[in-house]
């Protein structure tokens, strides 16, 4: 048999190929399926989060700040834990960044709240004495897109079963569902019910006011978002 | 003397010469310096020997005539001849294969590297040394570490000098506010469910008159003083003090100290978080023991 394929070069090169090809499936694949899991307690985006993820990547938020705590004690410190790759499983893209001008938002939503955004994203500097941070008073009166989110959701849960309306494991052995509307209208008036949840804790009349006549601001649909990342 | 050892001898001279000038020829040159000199002397050495082994191989390329038996194996009129495994390569293979043993299953997993287990080890070591140093701090280092850590984890929201930036935070030089007070009387307050689990009822409003709601809320945001006896009377009359004590010193597990900071106040509303007629505030579980004391030290240092 050997005497065979040592004659023959084409397929003694396709032995070769096979042999380490299999060896790289062996040690790939699984520790790569295995890493890409959903970590407990990591849940896909809501209609209205996934809207203000939009208005994050619209405004390139990912280009001043990162989503990625690295296992250093001064990040850890700051940031809270660092990132497990399963904690993306639900980006489609995830947002890493590559460049911190700003702070990491990975885990933004422990240590800020829907107030604070609100004043913060009027005047950063306002709030941090110092920052560089422009004002996006834009989101402010534009209104986040829940057409293209609800678009977005149903796309990823056909093509890459992403887990709406099932129940998913948290870290206290709860499970907990992301609904996901049958109908956009239904994905309207949960987008708006979010909304108003968030707006509860808002001070601007404004914004309140528009929520409350069914129109969803951008700042509400990011603070939703920022308020997510956990 | 034939051509090969002629071209050994001009080689060695060239690249002997090319040495020395390029020693020569750097800055300092050889300067006296023992280690240059054995530098160059190893130079010396290594090209003599590498003439020496080139016009050993070159002479016997030259001389060397095929003997012994030829294997079977025969590829396009290229034959092999058989040679007996030389006894060195033999034991370095039998040694490779143990060692390649050893190193699968001992030398490597015991000595892997990992990021994690570095970041681990690191964060221990920090730990360790954090608390040697900081375990006995006490009075105004104690206070130091606690501005410290306000300006880093705080000042965010409470703005550098704790007083809220215009209303977006609570004021941390005072206790209260009164808007603080009346919010607490109407909406109740369950923030800081570890330390007071009952927490306090919504709508107490109706045990005051109208206007009076203003006046305990003044007398409670100003610090209780004694030389308020209006304030006082409506502070009993309303039954805070059932909770929070006569004078508003606080309740263990029933109610929070009204009158001043004191750091276990901080660390029940660090443990928990807080939500009132400002906003909201998250817990900070990041923080360690020492570094909440510590907090709790400068907040309570800032009133007084």
């Amino acid at each position: 048999m050997f005497h065979w394929l040592e004659k023959r070069p084409f397929f003694f090169a396709v032995g070769v190929f096979i042999a380490i090809a299999f060896a790289g499936l062996v040690e790939i694949v699984p520790n790569f399926y295995k890493a890409s899991q959903p970590v407990v307690g990591t849940t896909p985006y809501s209609t209205l989060e996934l809207a203000g993820r939009h208005v994050y990547i619209k405004n390139s938020c990912n280009a001043c700040h990162s989503q990625l705590i690295r296992p250093f004690k001064a990040e850890t410190d700051r940031y809270g834990h660092y990132s497990l790759s399963g904690e993306y499983a639900y980006d489609r893209p995830f947002l890493w960044g590559s460049k911190r001008t700003g702070p990491d938002l990975m885990r933004v939503g422990n240590y800020r709240t829907t107030d604070w955004h609100e004043n913060h994203m009027k005047d950063p500097a306002g709030v941090v004495p110092g920052s560089i941070m422009p004002k996006y008073t834009w989101m402010y009166t534009n209104l986040a897109d829940i057409d293209t989110a609800y678009a977005e959701q149903i796309t990823i849960k056909n093509v890459f079963a992403v887990p709406y309306n099932k129940p998913i494991p948290m870290k206290d052995g709860s499970t907990s569902v992301v609904k996901l509307a049958d109908t956009l209208d239904g994905a309207h008036a949960s987008a708006l019910e979010e909304a108003k949840l968030v707006t509860a804790d808002m001070k601007d009349q404004a914004i309140k006011d528009m929520v409350e006549a069914g129109n969803i601001p951008e700042i509400v649909a990011i603070i939703a978002y920022m308020n997510s990342l956990k | 003397m034939n051509k090969l050892v002629l071209t050994g001898i001009i080689t060695t001279i060239v690249m002997l010469a090319a040495t020395w000038m390029a020693v020569g020829g750097s800055k300092g040159g050889m300067n006296d310096d023992i280690v240059n000199l054995l530098a160059v002397a190893g130079a010396v050495v290594l090209v003599l020997a590498t003439v020496f082994v080139v016009l050993k191989y070159v002479r016997q390329m030259q001389d060397d005539t095929a003997t012994g038996t030829l294997a079977d194996e025969n590829w396009d009129g290229i034959g092999e001849y058989k040679n007996e495994l030389p006894m060195g390569w033999a034991i370095t293979f039998l040694l490779t294969m143990i060692w390649g043993v050893w190193y699968w299953f001992v030398g490597y997993p015991l000595n892997a590297y990992s990021q994690i287990g570095e970041y681990n080890e690191d964060v221990s070591a920090h730990n360790t040394k954090f608390e040697a140093q900081y375990k006995d701090i006490t009075g105004d280092r104690l206070v130091e570490m606690g501005e410290s850590v306000f300006l880093a984890e705080c000042k965010v929201c409470h703005g550098l000098s704790a007083d809220g930036i215009e209303g977006k935070a609570a004021d941390l030089n005072h206790r209260i506010s009164k808007e603080g007070v009346v919010h607490a009387i109407m909406n109740g307050a369950s923030n800081l469910k570890s330390d007071f689990p009952g927490g306090m009822p919504a709508g107490l409003n109706y045990m005051f008159a109208d206007g009076e709601i203003d006046k305990v809320a003044a007398y409670v945001a100003a610090g209780l003083p004694a030389s308020d006896t209006e304030g006082a009377a409506l502070f009993e009359k309303g039954t805070c003090t059932g909770c929070h004590g006569a004078s508003g010193e606080g309740m263990a597990y029933a109610g929070p100290k009204l009158n001043g900071f004191d750091i276990a106040t901080v660390a029940s509303v660090l443990k928990d978080g807080k939500k009132a007629n400002i906003g909201t505030m998250p817990a900070f579980e990041r923080l360690n023991d020492k570094q909440i004391e510590a907090v709790g030290a400068y907040i309570t240092s800032l009133s007084k």
